[in-house]
C-alpha cells in the first residue's frame, strides 16, 4: 500500500455522520483507467492512497484479510495484503473479471478466454484452470458453495462447475446466439437464471444442487436444453439481474425499464421511467435502482435521492445500527460517493480514472 | 491440415508459365529495340531473374543467379504439385510430395514430425544428409518452406536454401515430362527435436508467451485468430475457436510478396518492431496445420532469429485436445493483430494460394 495519495484527491464537504461502525473501514476502488486500487476512509471519504495493481482493474473481492483485484488487461489477478504488499497471481488466460468464492478458493472468470482460474487465497497461487464456455463472465455460487454457474458470452451456455473437483460437470444451453451476461441462483438453490443480452430475455433453469452429490450422476458436458424451465422478454440491452426468494428483477439498460418477475418468470410489473438502469439494491423496505445515465437513485416505489453523478456500480455497506448505504462508483465522472437513501450523498471523493466495482475492507 | 488462407492477391498472373515467359523473351529483341526508343517496355526472363536476386543480410534464400552458378553442386527439390512438375521444372529437379514431408506421429507430448517417414521420403529422392539442397516452388510459399523445415527437423547436415521468386524467376535450363530416375539412398537422420515443440511443451508455458517466456506467433488469418463468429476462416472441425493465450497474430502471407520474399526491411519491422519479438529468444510459430507456419519459421530464421520452432500439432491439436482443456485454454480477445499486406503468388494450387509453393 502506498504511503499516501498519489494524486490530489479532494473530497466534498461531509453531509452526514458515518457512525462509529464505519471507523477503520476502507473503501477500495479498482480504477480501470489508471491501473490502481484507490483507497478511501469509509467514514469520511478521505483519500488514503493508490496501490498499483495491473492493467484494467475492474472488480475486487476480499478473502482472509486480503483484497483481490481482477485486472482484465492482464493474465493475472492482484492480491493486496493489509500491510500493502502486492502479489501478482498468474491466471495464464487473459481477462480476469469476476470472482466467486467456494470451497475455500477463489474462482475467477477469464473473460478473454475459456477458463475459470482457481486461486488459493492463502498461498496466493494458481491451483488449477477449469475449462468453460468461451468468454465467461459472471459466476454464480449455489447455496453452500456446491456448484458454480458460469455464463458464457460467446457460446450461449451456462456451465455447471463442481468447485471441489475443479470440473465442468454440465452445460446448459441458453439459446442459439445467446450472450449470457448475468447469472444468479435463487436463495434456496433450486433454480438458476441467466440474462441473454443479445435476445433481451431472461432464462430460468433447473439446478442440481438439491440432489445428493453422492448419488446424483454427473450430467454430460454437452449443452442440454432439458434443464430450461422457461424464458421471458425483458428490456433492451439487459446485463445484470437480482434474484430473491420470490422475485427476479432485470434492468433493461436500453429502454430504461426494470422487469419484475415471480420465480416462475410470471411478469409482475414493468417499472418505467429510468434512464439507464443497471442494478437494484434492497434498502429498508424498498428496492432502489442505480442509474448509469442519471444522477439519482430511484426506488421502485417512486422515491428519489440525488447523487453527485450517474452511477455504474455500487456496493452495499452493511452496518448493524443503520440501514444499508451504498458506495457508488461514478465511472464516467471519476468520483465515488457514499450514499444514504435518507440523507443523500454522505461524502464524495475524486478518484483516478474510471472507478469500478468497489469493496469495503 | 492446411489453413484456408487465400489472400489471392496474385499480381504475378497465376497462369503465367515458363513458356509464356519464353514467348515474351522471343519478342524481346525487337521490342527491346523499340523500348530503347521509348515506345514500349517488356519484362524479360533476365529482368525477372534479376528481381529475385537476394541482397542484404538474409540467410537461406538465394536468387536464380546463385542457383545458376551453383547448379552442379546442389540437389534441387521441387515442392510444387505433380502437374506443375511434369509441365516444367528446373532441369534435374526432384519433386517432394507435400504429404510425405508433413507427416506426423503421436509423441509423448503430442503430435510431432514423423522423422522416419520424412527421412524415407528424402531417401527415396536420393537425398543424402550431407547434400546441399535448394528448394523451389511456384513462389516462396509454405509448400517450399515445409520442405526446408522437414530437412531441418531431420538435422540435415548439408545447406538448405530456398529459391527466391520460385520457378517463375528461373531463367536457366528446364526439364519436362516424367521425373528423372534417381537412386534411392538410406537417409539416416540426426533428428533435431529443437526444431519443433509439442502441445505439452506449450501447455507448461501458458501465460508466459510474449511475456516472460517464449515468443509465440499465430500465423493464421486474423479471423481465425480471433475466432470471428461466422467467418469462413473458422475450421468446422475445431471444437473451439481463437488462439493460444498470449500469441501475437501475424498472418504468414505477409512473408511473401507475389512470388518473392517480402522486403527484409519490412519483415524486420513487422516482426521485431510491431510484433515485438526478440531475435535472441525462443520463438514458436503455429497455424492450423504444420505447413503454413513454416513460412514464418523460415522467414524468422532467414532474418537471423536464433531459435525458431514450429508447433507441429498446430491449433487443431490444441483446440480439440480431449483431456484437461483448462490446461489448454483458448483466448478469443486481444489487441495484438499485426496487419500485413502480403500476397502469395505463383498459382499451381487449384485456386487455393495457401499452399502454393
Amino acid at each position: 500500500m502506498s504511503d499516501g495519495p498519489s494524486r490530489d484527491l479532494t473530497r466534498s464537504p461531509t453531509r452526514g455522520s458515518s457512525g462509529d461502525s464505519s471507523r477503520g473501514r476502507v473503501v477500495a476502488v479498482p480504477c480501470e483507467g489508471e491501473d490502481v486500487l484507490a483507497l478511501f476512509a469509509l467514514a469520511t471519504g478521505e483519500p488514503l492512497g493508490d496501490v498499483p495493481v495491473g492493467s484494467h482493474p475492474v472488480h475486487a473481492t476480499t478473502r482472509r484479510g486480503r483484497t483481490f483485484v481482477a485486472t482484465m488487461g492482464d493474465r493475472a489477478v492482484t492480491a493486496v495484503d493489509p500491510n500493502g504488499e502486492v502479489t501478482r497471481i498468474e491466471t495464464g488466460v487473459l481477462g480476469p473479471s469476476h470472482f466467486a468464492a467456494a470451497n475455500g478458493e477463489l474462482f475467477v472468470s477469464c473473460s478473454a478466454g475459456d477458463a475459470l482460474a482457481v486461486i488459493d487465497p492463502e498461498s496466493l497461487a494458481l491451483v488449477d484452470r477449469i475449462a468453460v464456455g468461451a468468454e465467461p463472465h459472471e459466476v454464480a455460487v449455489a447455496p453452500g458453495g456446491r456448484r458454480l454457474y458460469a455464463g458464457s458470452r460467446r457460446d450461449g451456455v451456462v456451465d455447471v462447475v463442481d468447485p471441489v473437483a475443479h470440473e465442468r460437470i454440465g452445460s446448459i444451453g441458453i439459446g442459439d446466439g445467446a450472450r449470457v451476461q448475468g447469472v444468479a441462483v435463487s436463495p434456496d438453490g433450486s433454480r438458476g437464471y441467466a440474462v441473454d443480452q443479445s435476445s433481451a430475455r431472461i432464462v430460468a433453469f433447473e439446478t442440481d444442487t438439491a440432489a445428493d452429490p453422492d448419488t446424483a450422476p454427473a450430467p454430460a458436458p454437452a449443452p442440454d436444453p432439458d434443464p430450461i424451465l422457461g424464458a421471458a422478454a425483458v428490456g433492451a440491452d439487459p446485463y445484470d439481474l437480482v434474484v430473491t426468494a420470490d422475485r427476479v428483477f432485470v434492468p433493461g439498460r436500453g429502454d430504461g425499464v426494470v422487469h419484475e418477475f415471480d420465480r416462475d418468470l410470471g411478469l409482475v410489473a414493468v417499472h418505467e421511467g429510468f434512464a439507464r438502469p443497471v442494478d437494484l439494491f434492497r434498502i429498508g423496505d424498498d428496492w432502489w435502482v442505480l442509474d448509469a445515465a442519471a444522477g439519482r437513485l430511484r426506488s421502485l416505489a417512486g422515491a428519489v435521492v440525488e447523487t453527485p453523478a450517474p452511477g455504474l456500480v455500487a456496493t452495499p455497506v452493511r452496518e448493524p445500527t443503520r440501514s444499508d448505504r451504498l458506495v457508488v462508483s461514478h465511472y464516467d465522472d471519476d468520483r465515488i460517493s457514499l450514499v444514504d437513501v435518507d440523507d443523500g450523498a454522505v461524502w464524495t471523493a475524486e478518484t483516478p480514472a474510471y472507478p469500478f466495482g468497489s469493496v469495503v475492507v | 491440415m492446411m489453413s484456408g488462407n487465400n489472400s489471392g492477391d496474385d499480381r504475378s498472373e497465376p497462369d503465367a508459365t515458363r513458356r509464356g515467359l519464353l514467348r515474351a523473351a522471343a519478342g524481346a529483341t525487337a521490342v527491346g529495340a523499340a523500348s530503347a526508343a521509348g515506345c514500349l517496355a517488356v519484362t524479360t526472363p533476365a529482368d525477372i531473374a534479376a528481381e529475385n536476386e537476394v541482397s542484404g543480410n538474409v540467410d537461406r534464400l538465394v536468387g536464380p543467379g546463385w542457383l545458376a552458378d551453383n547448379r552442379a553442386d546442389v540437389v534441387v527439390l521441387d515442392a510444387r504439385d505433380a502437374d506443375g512438375f511434369r509441365r516444367e521444372r528446373i532441369y534435374g529437379a526432384r519433386r517432394v510430395p507435400l504429404d510425405a514431408v508433413s507427416a506426423q506421429v503421436p509423441g509423448e507430448g503430442g503430435l510431432v514430425p514423423d522423422t522416419d517417414a520424412i527421412a524415407g521420403a528424402f531417401g527415396d529422392l536420393g537425398v543424402s544428409p550431407d547434400d546441399d539442397v535448394v528448394v523451389y516452388g511456384a513462389s516462396v510459399g509454405s509448400r517450399v518452406t515445409r520442405v526446408a523445415f522437414a530437412l531441418a527437423a531431420l538435422g540435415h547436415a548439408g545447406d538448405v536454401r530456398v529459391l527466391n521468386g520460385g520457378f517463375g524467376g528461373w531463367n536457366g535450363r528446364v526439364g519436362t515430362g516424367s521425373r528423372d530416375r534417381v537412386s534411392p539412398v538410406d537417409y539416416d537422420p540426426d533428428t533435431d527435436a529443437s526444431a519443433w515443440v509439442t502441445r505439452e511443451w506449450l501447455a507448461e508455458r501458458v501465460g508466459s508467451f510474449n511475456g516472460d517466456g517464449p515468443g509465440l506467433v499465430d500465423t493464421r488469418v486474423p479471423e481465425a485468430y480471433l475466432g470471428a463468429a461466422g467467418s469462413d476462416a473458422l475450421d468446422p472441425d475445431h471444437d473451439r475457436h481463437g488462439h493460444l493465450p498470449g500469441a501475437v497474430n501475424v498472418d504468414w502471407t505477409g512473408n511473401v510478396s507475389g512470388r518473392r520474399m517480402t522486403d527484409p526491411g519490412d519483415l524486420v519491422r513487422l516482426y521485431e518492431v510491431e510484433a515485438e519479438l526478440d531475435r535472441d529468444s525462443t520463438v514458436v510459430v503455429y497455424g492450423d496445420g504444420n505447413v503454413d507456419p513454416t513460412s514464418t519459421w523460415l522467414t524468422l530464421t532467414a532474418l537471423g532469429f536464433e531459435d525458431v520452432r514450429v508447433y507441429d500439432g498446430g491449433f487443431g491439436e490444441w483446440t480439440n485436445v480431449e483431456d484437461d482443456r483448462g490446461r489448454h485454454p483458448v483466448e478469443t480477445a486481444t489487441n495484438v493483430v499485426i496487419e500485413t499486406d502480403g500476397s502469395v503468388g505463383g498459382g499451381g494450387g487449384g485456386g487455393d494460394f495457401s499452399c502454393t509453393g
